[in-house]
Order: structure tokens, then C-alpha cells, then sequence
């Protein structure tokens, strides 16, 4: 089936069934493998990217679920103001370890300074528990959310 | 001796009157109109397929009635051929399996003759003369013309054989006793064919057949009496079937579907979603997929505007208005269960949301579901355990089984987080409540 996506601010066609998941259209027909396949069942929070600017679960998104509304990867969270505050303190308090996790990570946190700028605890668990590091890297997540959110960055 | 015949003629009187109060008014009894045979009956034609079908054959009209009766759900075992039987039905007393009914001459019907199907179908006979369990619909069936009952037999013996035999069935004494099921039978079922009523339009009559003969709504929806019969009493106020609640579907404003509109109720039947209303799930799920996604749209039409006349009952357990859309911040709104909210930040929000209504799909919004809004949590829960899938036109959208993620005290804990945020009363399960829902849910 001929579908047309907008990504990133592109427009995107390309041929898919209707009830693909939208990480299959990224990572398999689009080439953008930045987001990552993780679980598969919405559980893990590695293929997170933002859609209308609220972070959900690509691996379980049918593409005919999100025709018409703004799709936001990895590779163009940078260009907004949140992503880019976060992924300059993720470099900063050097969070990664492997990094499989991270492109989740750094939407779901992106997401969550757009709509909630000065993040306390609560907030960053209620945003962030749904994604999964098996590096253990969460002390260091919380840590640079707090410093993207500071304005404290060099 | 005088007073012995007495006391029998008593017990004889006691027992047919309550043997009559037990089982209450026929499921068509509410509407109380002038009832003709079906062949006499003139204005339309109630049973049968639709009009873009009249000139089919018999195995495709037997098709869309086999569809429309919904037979391949419970005759088929999940990953096996469709029709070849040994679907496990857990009840209180024990496990019963469904049968093979392709024509394999051996383990399925490819010996009945006509009037062995009609008997299956209409009287709970089977072919050898041992009697069926209700858990077979033929109370319902037996309002089906024979006409249509055969159109569906020539659908499955078009099909291929398959050699196929169920499970021995489990239940335990006196259910075990199939015999006894004659008595049950003649007490239950009326052993009688589709009557159209006069008083009512061309169109209520077809959404009366197709309701209540093909595709069997009551057996879900209206509650049991004392003989695990239906209890026309409450014509369709609901009832927990298959540790599912089948909810009111009556005409109450509050409980049942009286605040539905035309097209939320067409919506919800053809695709098994209406806005505001949540999405079909476990058995409703399979009966949109299988059997209401594949009716003509004016049969669609028709069991709406039967549905309508079904007099008002309300269901108690149910609040009378369902909850608003919750905060937008987690921070807002109730946070009673500290553990419930854990697993509703890290497995639920990013589909649903922490107010409810869904950033992905209109499919998945929480707010306004009976689910969300029945007190006793049963849908909630077993969706956790079990997950869903709706195919829409557009493709399809599913929500993963999370039962073997978490435990029963973990679901029972996100269960009554889930009714106390997005419902009118929160939920009190434990994780015992959990275990029996598991146990319940057929496979």
C-alpha cells in the first residue's frame, strides 16, 4: 500500500502494509537505524520517537495509525530545543555505556523537558520508567536531565 | 393413601412452578406483540442472507450465516484449522472441548444426515443421541429456519476434512451425567423456530434474528438463573462469561447502551471501536472479527435498531456516569497505589497516556470505557494478562499480553490504579482475584 509519512519534517512515501510498525518503516524500508528494535512489545522504550511531540513505542505503532502527524527520530531530535539541551548534557555527564538503549532514552527525556521543563523526581520517573537500560545508566540519566534542565550547560 | 396422592400432586405442582419461575420469559417474550409463523409472515424477510446475496449459492449463504452465527470461534483451537474443534471452555465444574465439525467422516460430522445436523443445531442432539452441553447455543440456534440451518451445513461440508478428535471433557459429577441434560433441555429449550412479530418493522424482525438466533448476544450479555439458563428477567444487563464481563446492552441510559448513538453502535459492531466507548476486546473482540466485521451494513442496521426496543435494565455494580478525562500530569489525579503507578509509568503510559486519552490512537483511549469505569476491574485485569488485537480497515493495532511479565499481585496492583485514575471507583482486586481471572479465560 502506497503511504506517505511525514518524518523528521520530510515527507516520506514509500510501500508498506497498513498494519506495519512504524520502527519496520524506519529501520527496514527507510534506512534511518537510529532507532533502535529492542523488545518488540512496548516494554523496553529502545525504539521510542516522538509523534505530535509525545514519546511513544514505534515497534507497536501501525503506520496507519499515524498518517498526518509529525513524526520526530533520533536523527532530528537535536534540532529541537529540548533535544538539544539533552543530548549536550548526555554528552557532558557522559552517560552511555553500550548505548543500544540511548536514541529511547534521550526521546523519552527530550519529550518529557518539552512538556515539563524543570523535571523533579517523580516527573523523571513517571517519564522514564518505561525505558529500559541493562547497563545500569539510570543514576547518569537523572543526572543529565537535571543538568539539561539547569541551563547549567558549557 | 389420600394424602400421599396429595403430597405428590403437591410436589408435582411445586415443581413445575418453580421449574416455571426459574426459567422466566423466552428472550423475545419483552416485546409482546402479534407473533405469525415465519411463513405467513408477509412485509419481509427476516431470516436468510441479505440482498446482495440472494442469488449466491447455497455454500456462500451458508457461509455468511455460518459467520453470522460465529461458529469458527468456538470450534476452532487457537493455531489449528478453523472448524477442526478442541477449543477448551474452563467452567466452574470442569473443562469441556469443543467438537470437530469438518466433514471428517470419523472425528467430525461427515456422517450427519440432515436431520442429525438439525438436531445438533436446533435440540442439542448430537448424532449418536447423546445429548449437548449448553455451552453449544442451540437454545439460541433453535430460533434458526431449518432452511438456514441446513445453508450452513452445506458450508462446512464444502470444507476440507479434518481428521481431528477433542479431548475427553473434565467436568465433574453431576455434571458429567450427559443424560440428565435431556431434562435440562426440555425445561430450556424451546425447541422452537424464529416467529417474526407484526407489530414491529421489517427491519426489527431481521435485527431480532440476527440477534438472537444467529448471533447469540444473550448468551454473553443476559445473566444465568438457577439452571445456568438465561434469565430473560434481565434480557441483556450484563454477566461475566469466560472471566470477561459482557456488559449491559440493554436500552439503560446509564448502564446499558441507551446514551449510544446510531453510529457509535454501528461503529462498534462493524469495527469492533467507537469513539468515547473503548475498543472490543477477549470474546467481543473475537465476535467483531469473525462475525459482526463480516455483516452486510443494513444487517449491521437492523440488530441496532432490535437492540433499541430491548427494555431498560440497569446493572448495580456499574456507577451511573463514567469519568472524565484524568489530569494531563501524573502528579495530578489519584495516586492511591503507589505500585499500580509504577507499572503504569513503565508498561502503560507511553500508548495510553497519563490522562487516559491515548497519544497514539483513538483506539487505545481509556476514558469512557465500561472497562475502565466497572468497579470490579475484570475487563482491565484480563486484558493485562491476555492483550488484544483489533483489525480495522486500516490496519491493525494490538495491545501486548503482559501476563507473563508481571505477577498476579503486580496486575491486581495496575488494575486498581488503572479504575481509581481513568474510572467513577477504583478497584479493590488482590492477587488472588487475579489467579481466578486467569483460571477463568478460555485459552
Amino acid at each position: 500500500m502506497a503511504t506517505t509519512l511525514t518524518i523528521n519534517g520530510e515527507t516520506k512515501s514509500f510501500d508498506a502494509p497498513a498494519d506495519m510498525p512504524l520502527l519496520c518503516v524506519l529501520r527496514d524500508i527507510l534506512g534511518m537505524t537510529g532507532t533502535k528494535f529492542g523488545c518488540g512489545i512496548a516494554q523496553c522504550g529502545a525504539c521510542t520517537v516522538h509523534v505530535d511531540g509525545k514519546a511513544v513505542r514505534s515497534c507497536v505503532l501501525p503506520i496507519s495509525t499515524v498518517a498526518n502527524r509529525a513524526i520526530t527520530t533520533i536523527e532530528h531530535v537535536g534540532s529541537t530545543p529540548a533535544g538539544a539541551k539533552v543530548q549536550k548534557a548526555w554528552l557532558d555527564a557522559e552517560v552511555i555505556q553500550c548505548g543500544y538503549c540511548q536514541s529511547g532514552q534521550i526521546m523519552s527525556a527530550a519529550a518529557l523537558l518539552a512538556a515539563t521543563p524543570n523535571p523533579d523526581d517523580a516527573d523523571i520517573d513517571a517519564a522514564m520508567a518505561g525505558n529500559i537500560c541493562r547497563c545500569g545508566t539510570y543514576v547518569r540519566i537523572r543526572e543529565a536531565i537535571k543538568l539539561a534542565a539547569s541551563g547549567r550547560q558549557s | 393413601m389420600r394424602i400421599l396422592a396429595g403430597i405428590v400432586v403437591i410436589a408435582i405442582v411445586a415443581v413445575v412452578a418453580g421449574v416455571f419461575i426459574i426459567r422466566g420469559p423466552g428472550p423475545l417474550d419483552f416485546a409482546g406483540g402479534t407473533k405469525v409463523a415465519l411463513a405467513d409472515y408477509r412485509a419481509g424477510k427476516p431470516t436468510g442472507v441479505p440482498a446482495k446475496l440472494e442469488k449466491a449459492s447455497l455454500v456462500e449463504r451458508g457461509e455468511y450465516l455460518a459467520k453470522a452465527a460465529d461458529c469458527m470461534v468456538c470450534h476452532t483451537k487457537p493455531g489449528e484449522t478453523e472448524y477442526s474443534g478442541g477449543l477448551a471452555f474452563k467452567l466452574p465444574f470442569g473443562t469441556l472441548y469443543s467438537t470437530n465439525i469438518t466433514p471428517d467422516k470419523d472425528t467430525g460430522i461427515g456422517n450427519y444426515s440432515d436431520q442429525d445436523f438439525l438436531n445438533a443445531v436446533q435440540r442439542g442432539k448430537r448424532h449418536d443421541g447423546a445429548r449437548l452441553y449448553p455451552a453449544m447455543p442451540y437454545t439460541s440456534y433453535t430460533y434458526m429456519s431449518d432452511e438456514d440451518v441446513l445453508a450452513v451445513k452445506a458450508y462446512l461440508f464444502s470444507l476440507p476434512a479434518v481428521r481431528a478428535t477433542a479431548p475427553d471433557n473434565t467436568l465433574s459429577f453431576p455434571f458429567n451425567q450427559r443424560w440428565a441434560m435431556i431434562f435440562w433441555s426440555a425445561v430450556f429449550n424451546p425447541d422452537t423456530r424464529f416467529a417474526p412479530d407484526t407489530s414491529k418493522s421489517p427491519e426489527w424482525n431481521r435485527g431480532a434474528y440476527l440477534a438472537e438466533a444467529l448471533a447469540h448476544c444473550g448468551e454473553c450479555h443476559t445473566p444465568r438463573n438457577l439452571g445456568f439458563a438465561l434469565d430473560n428477567r434481565k434480557k441483556f444487563a450484563g454477566a461475566i462469561t469466560a472471566g470477561w464481563h459482557a456488559f449491559n446492552i440493554s436500552s439503560d441510559k446509564a448502564t446499558g447502551l441507551g446514551n449510544w448513538s446510531d453510529a457509535d453502535l454501528i461503529s462498534y459492531l462493524s469495527l469492533g471501536h467507537a469513539p468515547g466507548h473503548g475498543s472490543a476486546s477477549g470474546p467481543m473482540g473475537e465476535a467483531v472479527d469473525h462475525s459482526f466485521s463480516q455483516f452486510a451494513p443494513e444487517d449491521i442496521k437492523s440488530i441496532v435498531a432490535y437492540l433499541r426496543s430491548v427494555p431498560p435494565v440497569s446493572s448495580p455494580d456499574l456507577l451511573a456516569t463514567t469519568a472524565p478525562v484524568a489530569p494531563a500530569s501524573h502528579k495530578d489525579g489519584v495516586t492511591a497505589d503507589a505500585r499500580g503507578k509504577k507499572v503504569f509509568a513503565s508498561a502503560c503510559a507511553s500508548c495510553h497516556g497519563w490522562s487516559g486519552e491515548s497519544p497514539v490512537s483513538p483506539m487505545a483511549t481509556l476514558t469512557g470505557t465500561w472497562a475502565v469505569n466497572d468497579p470490579a476491574a475484570t475487563n482491565v485485569a484480563q486484558i493485562v494478562i491476555s492483550g488484544t488485537k483489533r483489525h480495522t480497515p486500516d490496519g491493525a493495532l494490538s495491545m501486548p499480553s503482559f501476563g507473563n511479565a508481571y505477577t498476579d499481585d503486580e496486575i491486581a496492583a495496575v488494575a486498581n490504579y488503572v479504575t481509581a485514575r481513568f474510572g467513577a471507583k477504583g478497584s479493590k482486586l488482590t492477587a488472588k482475584d487475579v489467579a481466578q481471572l486467569r483460571e477463568q479465560t478460555a485459552e
